[in-house]
């Protein structure tokens, strides 16, 4: 237990971050590419997913996922993600540990070796990647970013989003619009690809017992090919809300989804990272949290009703489904309770509470490899990688003061309502 | 008290089941080197349960949903609700109804037996009123109006209710705002009465624990159970679906179906083999390698959504395609066509062998998590299985059995269609 991850510099801007372990029945490579969210977000957002389709050796999904069986079933799955104002992307494999193979095989040595065939040795025609793969690409991509409508939960939460930062890159969609990935040619995502391997800051994250010596040198051989200058990624950070906006959107939907966006107040991803943490979990966190008991256990108003910081932006997202008329009773509520905590209306059990939960998730996640591996993934950005037990650490000796201080520096920003259009409210059934 | 190790040496894992004295089964899979753990206390009641057995053998109807609803209020009590019990150990803390069983589960990496104290306690202690029904009936009302906008879900119960005319699987696990209403504080208790006593019910614990921390808590908390296991019906249905076609209209970026194939069942549960051969001939027929697969995707007819699964439970069991796509019908019409090009033209050693290699692969994998095996001791407990069955199963199973089955799963005259189409 209280595993440290051994990490090493394979190029510029590159690093391999293996956690060495024999406990796990699995294995899990990943790897991360993270570029500012700027310029062409579209062919960057194409990447991962025509990259982890095939490859030179394996020039057609269908054999790919051949071999992936014959892997004894390795997961294979690639990803987009916004960190700050970063597009996150990635390609991660988990397959089984060495010692289950039948054959003698050394699964994690084939499957890192399938992992670097698909990011650094792609099926291409002609120096491009090949037309039927593009449009395939291109509208896997759009179904992807347009079916955000499916999950009313997700889409007001996004729109919310893009309307408190509209005008900061944070506000932009990770996969780009539906016209820019429409327009997206095999030119864009060849260069998109080779930008990616020399700009983006890229970290590797292993998981398990496999070689990572091994690993270490096979991505160097890779990386000494490429003129690696690293792109200097930065968030902006808006400490203060000026006024609140207030929007409401209609849709035909039975449930509302009311959405309160606040500033938070910081001025970097490690500011009071650890008060800020426990403040929100106070507020709209666990079964313990103001929003729980209050909105949910008190009031009957919703199922469920929480807050969410993301600290990579300094933004904090209440999110609550309600009646769509009931919107203006959630909100004030929302703040009153958000007001307690400001004026530190809660008791050191709920303090406590929330210190002992926020710990014990954080020891949990050393029992995962897939939560070890993104645990580093998320902090690809940050020169020092800090372990969870040391953030345990931070956690455990927040004060009360700290949370209080934290809760003062929060502005409310945004408040946006999905409401339903009032034609299909009542329940057919 | 009857303590049995039930090991399995490649996976180099063994699980403990404990028959204690008080009626209830125990089953224990400590995990070395982990300091997280995860516990569930089940009672084999869940949505499917709309029948309480009486006195001379004949069943009397109960409100749909009233198994989720008694999930819900089991957490409050006379003094403190459990969960402000579990918050001065740190645990996380929730339950879940399926439409089989209904499980109160925490998960920690510290205080587990203070923990653990908490979950038998609350669980055995039963309070409710007609005010705090009343209550829930607004929460409970908003989580039933949430899934009414989530076309994934709304798909599976149209597609169900498709399939089956009068199988309860076909109902809402949470029932509907009008059948919550009926539920008062008195029915709670006459279900709780008859379906939350030891003997309908299982402990499962999977990590940082030992049968010696569970047996310590477990001696002091659990009280012998009266009366027995409760009475399940089995609801046979005919082999033809209910209608082969059901539409609803959702804001939706796309159209999504699900194509069900109905199989009709003699005995109540399916066995690891039945189960095992199902996985098997769904990866061959639609997985990420099949020739299917890459047909429909070149074709634009499905998108990275497309999924399937073998869906079973006491009573029923179908298998499922589904996803988002331009043209449900030409999807469902490919997928038909490919099961018929199978019974045909047959299946090959090769395909078999690789699907075989890669379920044996996910299957070891699920040893890794606590949640996962602890809910899974609890559902093979249930359904008169071991843990381990299919993957023993796995490791024998030849391509002639998997052949029998296809004639079984996919009968042609068995099948429906479920579509949400854009507003």
């Amino acid at each position: 237990m209280g595993f440290e991850p051994i990490v090493k510099m394979i190029a510029p801007g590159v690093r391999l971050c293996a956690v060495q372990t024999g406990r796990f029945k699995t294995g899990c490579i990943s790897f991360s590419m993270a570029l500012p969210l700027e310029g062409d977000i579209a062919a960057n957002a194409v990447l991962p997913y025509i990259l982890h389709r095939s490859c030179k050796k394996y020039p057609d999904f269908s054999c790919l996922n051949g071999r992936l069986a014959e892997l004894y079933g390795a997961s294979l799955t690639a990803g987009v993600a916004k960190l700050g104002e970063a597009q996150l992307l990635s390609i991660d494999l988990t397959s089984l540990d060495d010692r289950f193979s039948l054959t003698g095989e050394s699964i994690a040595k084939s499957c890192t070796e399938l992992l670097l065939d698909l990011i650094f040795e792609p099926d291409l025609v002609n120096g491009s990647f090949g037309e039927t793969a593009i449009l395939r690409e291109k509208r896997l991509l759009i179904e992807k970013l347009e079916s955000e409508l499916n999950d009313k939960r997700v889409y007001a939460l996004r729109r919310c989003e893009e309307i408190m930062c509209a005008g900061e890159k944070f506000g932009l969609d990770k996969y780009g619009t539906r016209e820019t990935i429409e327009k997206l040619t095999g030119d864009n995502i060849y260069n998109a690809w080779q930008n990616m391997l020399k700009t983006a800051v890229i970290q590797i994250d292993m998981v398990g017992s496999g070689d990572c010596e091994g690993v270490a040198e096979a991505l160097a051989a890779k990386f000494s090919k490429i003129e690696r200058s690293p792109a200097e990624i930065n968030t902006v950070f808006v400490q203060t809300a000026k006024e609140t906006r207030r929007l409401e959107e209609k849709l035909p939907v039975k449930q509302g989804k009311l959405v309160l966006g606040f500033r938070a107040g910081t001025r970097d991803k490690s500011d009071q990272a650890a008060a800020y943490k426990v403040m929100t979990d106070i507020f709209g966190g666990g079964t313990y949290s103001k929003l729980f008991k209050n909105v949910r256990e008190e009031m009957s108003l919703c199922y469920y009703c929480s807050a969410k910081l993301d600290r990579h932006k300094g933004v904090i997202f209440v999110q609550s489904g309600i009646e769509s008329e009931k919107a203006g009773m959630a909100s004030e509520e929302i703040l009153r309770q958000f007001d307690a905590v400001k004026a530190g209306d809660f008791k050191p059990d709920d303090l406590n509470a929330s210190l002992m939960a926020i710990c014990d998730k954080l020891r949990g996640i050393e029992d995962s490899p897939d939560d070890i591996a993104s645990w580093y993934t998320y902090r690809i950005l940050e020169p020092v990688l800090k372990t969870p037990a040391q953030e345990a650490e931070e956690i455990r000796q927040v004060t009360k003061e700290q949370v209080v201080a934290a809760a003062n520096r929060v502005t409310l920003d945004t408040i946006y309502m999905l409401s339903g259009t009032g034609e299909d409210d009542t329940d057919e059934d | 008290m009857k303590i049995e190790e039930i090991r399995n040496g490649k996976l180099n894992e063994s699980y403990y089941k404990i028959e204690h004295p008080s009626g209830l089964t125990i089953l224990v899979l400590p995990k070395a080197g982990y300091s997280s753990s995860y516990a569930v206390f089940a009672a084999k009641y869940g949505s499917i349960d709309t029948r309480i057995a009486l006195e001379d053998g004949s069943f009397s109807d109960i409100p749909e949903g009233t198994a989720h609803f008694l999930e819900h209020k089991l957490f409050e009590s006379e003094e403190l609700a459990a969960f402000e019990r579990f918050a001065k150990t740190g645990a996380s803390a929730n339950a879940y109804t399926s439409f089989d069983r209904t499980g109160y589960l925490f998960s920690c990496s510290g205080n587990f037996k203070e923990s653990l104290e908490i979950l038998l306690d609350f669980v055995q202690k039963p309070y409710f009123t007609q005010e705090t029904v009343e209550k829930e009936q607004g929460i409970i009302g908003q989580e039933i109006r949430m899934y009414k906008d989530v076309p994934d879900w709304e798909v599976l119960f149209n597609l169900l209710r498709a399939l089956y005319k009068v199988n309860p699987v076909r109902i809402d696990i949470a029932g509907t705002q009008e059948s919550i209403a009926q539920i008062t504080a008195d029915l709670l208790y006459k279900c709780y009465g008859n379906f939350y006593n030891l003997n309908n019910m299982v402990l499962a614990v999977s990590g940082n624990a030992s049968v010696e921390d569970v047996l310590e808590v477990a001696d002091r908390l659990l009280k012998p159970a009266a009366g027995e296991k409760a009475k399940r019906e089995f609801v046979k249905e005919n082999p033809e679906p209910e209608t082969d076609y059901i539409e609803e209209k959702l804001s939706v970026s796309a159209p999504q179906f699900m194509l069900g194939f109905k199989e009709a069942v003699q005995t109540p549960e399916r066995t690891a083999e039945e189960r095992l051969c199902a996985h098997i001939l769904l990866d061959i027929i639609a997985g990420k390698a099949s020739p299917l697969y890459k047909k429909l995707l070149e074709n634009e007819l499905i998108n990275t959504t497309f999924s399937f699964e073998y869906f079973e439970g006491y009573g029923y069991a179908c298998s499922i395609f589904g996803g988002e796509t331009k043209d449900p019908q030409a999807v469902a019409s490919e997928i038909k066509n490919e099961i018929g090009r199978l019974k045909t033209q047959g299946i090959d050693e090769a395909s078999f062998e690789r699907t075989r290699r890669k379920l044996y692969g996910r299957m070891i994998m699920m040893y890794n998590d606590v949640d996962e095996l602890a809910n899974e001791l609890a559902a093979t407990f249930f359904t008169g299985n071991g843990l381990f069955d299919e993957i023993e199963v796995c490791k024998a199973i030849k391509l002639d059995n998997v052949r029998g089955r296809l004639k079984d799963l996919f009968n042609e005259n068995g099948s429906a269609l479920s579509v949400i189409l854009p507003l």
